[in-house]
């Protein structure tokens, strides 16, 4: 299904063998995800489905709120944090699940962490085009504003490719880092802008929006996507440096301590 | 002309430190601040040097542990050398050794098209040898057959075929063969070897088998706890290297007895 989506796209590119590199490795991770089981690619759609079903089931008739547009603005956030936290929960492994390949071929480790990147990706259009289908049949209207969302999935790419990279080395040395990220992502689950607003969480803690680029992300995906209004545009550069500097970091980090990964796990 | 040199290491050294408790996880870091455990020095390998032409076949023996394995990480880089050691190579290298270089969840074609893209190709050329490889491997029924349903044969004939069609121009053989493949595919790995010289392929062949090093190798060098003994003609080293492997094994056998 995946192939034959992008295979026109691929076929238009120039041969580059460094794209399809990418490209195969990113598929191979992706497949795995799905493939294996009886549904494949269909849990794509179905989980982040089902999700959006019970937060909205306790959200609207357990602990009620006041969000205009609440089913969307949930269900918007959910699949926007879910791209983070499963294309970072994904990438702590990279290194030693390809571990067969880094053995017997001479590679660049941070194609590695590109293909997973990448694969997070794929997963998070399939979940977004449910999404979209379903807010253009029942939602709000969408506007021409909702052409920033490439820009912020962008950004949130660079940042999964950063933090990926550093949780992968990091993942050499300390092995029970995927059980620290898994507490991280579950605070950051409670603690970012998902089933409640950006003014609540500043509320307590009034810096919020600059500690974690994700807050703005999350904030401005809904501007521009259920309330069809401009983003804010300082929040969008600010997150986009953010970006930067954490792929960087993670880069840095790679290249000095990935070499260890044969002697380590 | 002279033969250009494809490998070239020297002041190669590698050193492991292995903790008897290791701490890789944060529970044993905090535990472990104050007792480290007993620290062991492994010297892996020790001041080796080598030139190595293209087209040459190379053979590494020496005892299990004796440093080759970790030879071969080092040159294909998936290992560092310690400080100061330098590794040159030019051209694709793989490493071939048991069971290793594919995903067992992924079907032949699969990891063909993986293996391949990282080797350089495009996929293109990964089609074009996408028959030969298969052929080679005798694998025409099973290539939509997921890797870990293969048995050890199977496995080993497709990591060959990979190896040899892939454009690899530098191939490493690390115990490969050990006890798999029958007669055919015996015959057949020993028809690549005598074309391969002719292809112009490097290749460095660690084994305990002295059969192919004795028929192919230009010459072998002679590990022993990670240092070079010496180095000559397959018939020259081989007799070395049984003297060591005695020397060894009564050495083994005194220590047992002491210890009684």
């Amino acid at each position: 299904m995946l192939n034959q989506l992008l295979k026109p796209v691929l076929e238009r590119l120039p041969e580059n063998n460094w794209l399809e590199r990418l490209w195969i490795l990113a598929k191979v991770d992706f497949w795995k995800r799905y493939y294996n089981s009886r549904l494949g690619v269909v849990w794509a759609f179905i989980n982040p489905l089902m999700r959006f079903v019970i937060y909205f089931f306790f959200f609207t008739y357990i602990y009620e709120n006041r969000i205009p547009e609440f089913g969307f603005y949930l269900f918007s956030g959910l699949i926007f944090w879910m791209f983070f936290s499963e294309g970072t929960v994904g990438a702590i492994n990279v290194y030693n699940s390809k571990r067969y390949l880094l053995e017997s071929i001479q590679i660049n480790k941070f194609d590695l962490n590109l293909a997973s990147a990448f694969s997070s990706l794929f997963g998070f259009l399939f979940n977004f085009t449910a999404y979209f289908l379903i807010q253009i049949a029942f939602g709000p209207p969408i506007t021409w504003n909702a052409l920033f969302i490439p820009i912020l999935m962008i950004n949130m790419f660079i940042i999964i490719l950063g933090l990926g990279a550093l949780l992968a080395t990091l993942n050499i040395y300390l092995k029970d880092i995927a059980h620290v990220w898994d507490i991280v992502m579950l605070a950051g689950f409670f603690t970012h802008p998902i089933f409640f607003t950006i003014e609540m969480i500043e509320g307590v803690i009034p810096i919020a929006k600059y500690l974690s680029p994700m807050v703005g992300i999350l904030f401005n995906s809904r501007e521009v996507l259920v309330y069809g209004r401009l983003p804010d545009m300082g929040l969008l550069v600010y997150d986009l440096l953010y970006a930067l500097v954490i792929v960087g970091i993670g880069i840095f980090v790679s290249r000095k301590y990935s070499h260890k990964v044969l002697e380590k796990i | 002309m002279e033969t250009p040199e494809v490998i070239k290491i020297s002041d190669v050294h590698k050193t492991f430190r292995v903790a008897d408790r290791a701490s890789d996880s944060i529970r044993d870091t905090i535990f472990n601040l104050g007792s480290k455990g007993q620290l062991h020095t492994i010297k892996a390998l020790q001041d080796i040097n080598l030139s190595i032409k293209k087209g040459e076949f190379v053979g590494l023996i020496g005892h299990n542990g004796s440093g080759k394995s970790t030879l071969m990480k080092v040159i294909l880089g998936a290992m560092r050398p310690d400080k100061g050691g330098i590794i040159q190579t030019q051209g694709k290298i793989i490493l071939l050794s048991l069971g290793l270089g594919f995903d067992p969840n992924l079907t032949a074609r699969e990891n063909i098209y993986v293996n391949g893209s990282l080797l350089g190709l495009s996929f293109k050329q990964i089609g074009q040898k996408f028959h030969e490889i298969i052929a080679f491997a005798e694998l025409e029924d099973f290539v939509d057959t997921k890797v870990k349903y293969y048995s050890k044969g199977m496995r080993t004939r497709l990591a060959f075929g990979v190896g040899i069609h892939a454009e690899t121009d530098i191939l490493m053989i690390d115990e490969f063969f050990g006890g798999v493949g029958d007669i055919n595919f015996k015959k057949k790995s020993d028809a690549v070897f005598k074309d391969q010289l002719l292809a112009g392929k490097t290749i460095i062949y660690a084994s305990h088998q002295m059969e192919p090093l004795k028929k192919y190798a230009d010459w072998v060098v002679l590990l022993h706890e990670g240092k070079e003994v010496t180095r000559g003609k397959t018939e020259e080293v081989l007799p070395v290297y049984e003297e060591l492997m005695k020397k060894r094994a009564k050495e083994r056998r005194e220590l047992r007895e002491a210890k009684k």
